[in-house]
């Protein structure tokens, strides 16, 4: 379990233990967070369950693969941080990461 | 509402014509019910517990998805259920299609999927769009009237999904003719249709050919990018498992999205001042097409299987119960929407809507249906005006009188003619 705070847009927190393994958004989703929306329940399709990795956090991170790329691009969000939160595994390194989420997913 | 009280939703015509009042019964009852005749169904009208359902591949299955329980196959409810689905999809092939597969299979056909709508070619597949609409606008523009069903939505949405896969122009006009018979679709009343009896099969085997070939003579287009589009694990899949996704598509994008198209039309006419703010403002276009998917979507109903005993909306449900998620109930209740019977395009909450599903076996096409839908508006917009329904044809406003789909899933009409003015 590695801890991870997703933030609203508002300002709110959510901090969650997350499983090792499963994805990013999966473990948000589980916990009822509904900002990340996941319209395709995790298969690169949608482009709605986007996250802000902050600065600190980007190297530490895989880079995103084509299609991840693709359907962000798709989406139209040019945050310097934005990722899919389904194509982010959750990994020990994780630990203590604090991501914001969009106003809204569409 | 008594009358629902023996309603039987997977026979009855006149739920089936107008389904949203018995979606109204069963919410006074709860956001999740029993249904009143049979025990192995439940209904789901709520808008948060149909998405808990979406989001749970643990405790439902999708084997269902489409058949409800008319699948030829007889579940013991007091046996362990997934080694009965499991058994079922050997018998019944149709029941391992994408849309009816589980996790892990469902991740391999979706990886063929996700080769084959990539927002690159999603693109691409935008420009033939534009051409044609216009073409197909073409054939009626001096009658002043269309059939929106046959005239308009079959051939384009057939031949969008052609392009899309990369069909060759020269069996275009073939494709155009493989529409299948209403009668023989999944879901329609009393239970009884033939999955074998399908026009599609002949699509099927066309892809064989296509596939075989371009494996053997890779060329530079998308019938050989799909082709050698690998699964999940990195290898490269059977050509049958190509070709059932493929025709799965033209089966998929078809009835959905001719049905969007009347819906469109439904809402232009049933408030005119509607075109004219559209026209001054053709940014609302995609507002409008939410809209309409909402308050109009095509796939009124669809199904999980239960696995394991559940509580959902303080119903207990077991396994091997039907669960049947009206799409249509969720996308009207008045928790999530207000005031959910007006169509309001300026509502904050448009896109939130469930038209396409949610979860891993969500809508696909979804993208591609609304960029059809829009494109296909904006050409209308271009070529001609006022839009109307044939009031001598179909009635009244609000009192429509249309030959509907007589299916429990798919909401749609059979015929709608509408009338417009050319603009020269």
């Amino acid at each position: 379990m590695v801890k991870i705070t997703y933030i609203e847009d508002n300002g709110e927190r959510h901090t969650v233990d997350a499983p090792l393994g499963l994805s990013m958004m999966k473990a948000a989703v589980n916990q009822g967070i509904e900002a990340i929306v996941a319209e395709c329940g995790g298969n690169c399709a949608c482009g709605t369950c986007r996250v802000y990795i902050p600065e600190e956090w980007r190297d530490r991170l895989q880079p995103p693969e084509e299609s991840e790329s693709e359907m962000i691009q798709y989406s139209g969000d040019e945050d310097p941080g934005v990722r899919l939160s389904c194509q982010i595994p959750v990994t020990e390194e994780l630990d203590g990461i604090e991501v914001r989420m969009p106003k809204s997913q569409y | 509402m008594t009358k629902y009280e023996k309603a039987d939703v997977f026979n009855d015509a006149e739920v089936t014509a107008d389904p949203y009042p018995f979606f109204e019964y069963l919410r006074e009852m709860g956001p999740v019910t029993r249904d009143p005749l049979r025990d192995d169904v439940v209904h789901v009208t709520g808008y948060d517990e149909g998405n808990s359902i979406f989001k749970d591949d643990e405790n439902f299955s999708a084997v269902d998805c489409t058949t409800g329980p008319f699948l030829p196959y007889a579940f013991d409810r007091s046996r362990d259920m997934d080694e009965q689905i499991a058994d079922c999809r050997k018998q019944f092939p149709f029941a391992d299609s994408i849309i009816n597969q589980d996790l892990p299979a469902h991740n391999r056909s979706k990886s063929i999927l996700n080769g084959i709508i990539t927002p690159a070619r999603l693109k691409a597949n935008e420009e033939f769009m534009h051409t044609l609409a216009n073409e197909i606008i073409d054939e009626f523009i001096d009658d002043g009237r269309f059939d929106v069903v046959s005239q308009y939505g079959q051939p384009f949405a057939q031949l969008v999904i052609a392009d899309l896969l990369g069909v060759p122009k020269e069996d275009h006009n073939e494709v155009r003719g493989l529409i299948g018979a209403p009668d023989q679709m999944p879901g329609t009343l009393g239970g009884q249709f033939d999955f074998a009896n399908n026009p599609l099969m002949k699509m099927g085997m066309h892809f064989v050919q296509y596939i075989t070939d371009r494996r053997a003579n890779p060329r530079d287009d998308v019938l050989t990018r799909l082709a050698h589009q690998t699964v999940d694990d990195g290898s490269l899949p059977d050509p049958l498992e190509v070709v059932a996704v493929a025709t799965f598509l033209f089966g998929a994008g078809q009835d959905t999205t001719v049905q969007l198209f009347t819906g469109m039309m439904r809402y232009l006419s049933e408030y005119p001042d509607l075109e004219d703010r559209l026209r001054a403002d053709r940014s609302r276009i995609p507002d409008f097409i939410e809209e309409v998917l909402r308050m109009q979507g095509t796939t009124k109903s669809t199904f999980r299987l239960c696995r394991r005993p559940i509580t959902v909306g303080g119903v207990d449900i077991a396994p091997g119960t039907h669960v049947m998620l009206h799409l249509a109930g969720m996308n009207r209740d008045p928790r999530k929407f207000e005031n959910p019977g007006k169509f309001d395009m300026d509502r904050s909450n448009l896109r939130t809507h469930v038209t396409f599903g949610r979860g891993i076996h969500a809508c696909a096409g979804g993208p591609l249906a609304r960029a059809e839908g829009r494109v296909s508006l904006e050409r209308m917009f271009d070529r001609f005006r006022n839009i109307r329904i044939d009031e001598e044809k179909h009635g009244s406003p609000g009192q429509w009188e249309f030959d509907y789909l007589m299916n429990y899933s798919l909401r749609g009409v059979l015929e709608m003619q509408v009338l417009f003015d050319r603009i020269d």
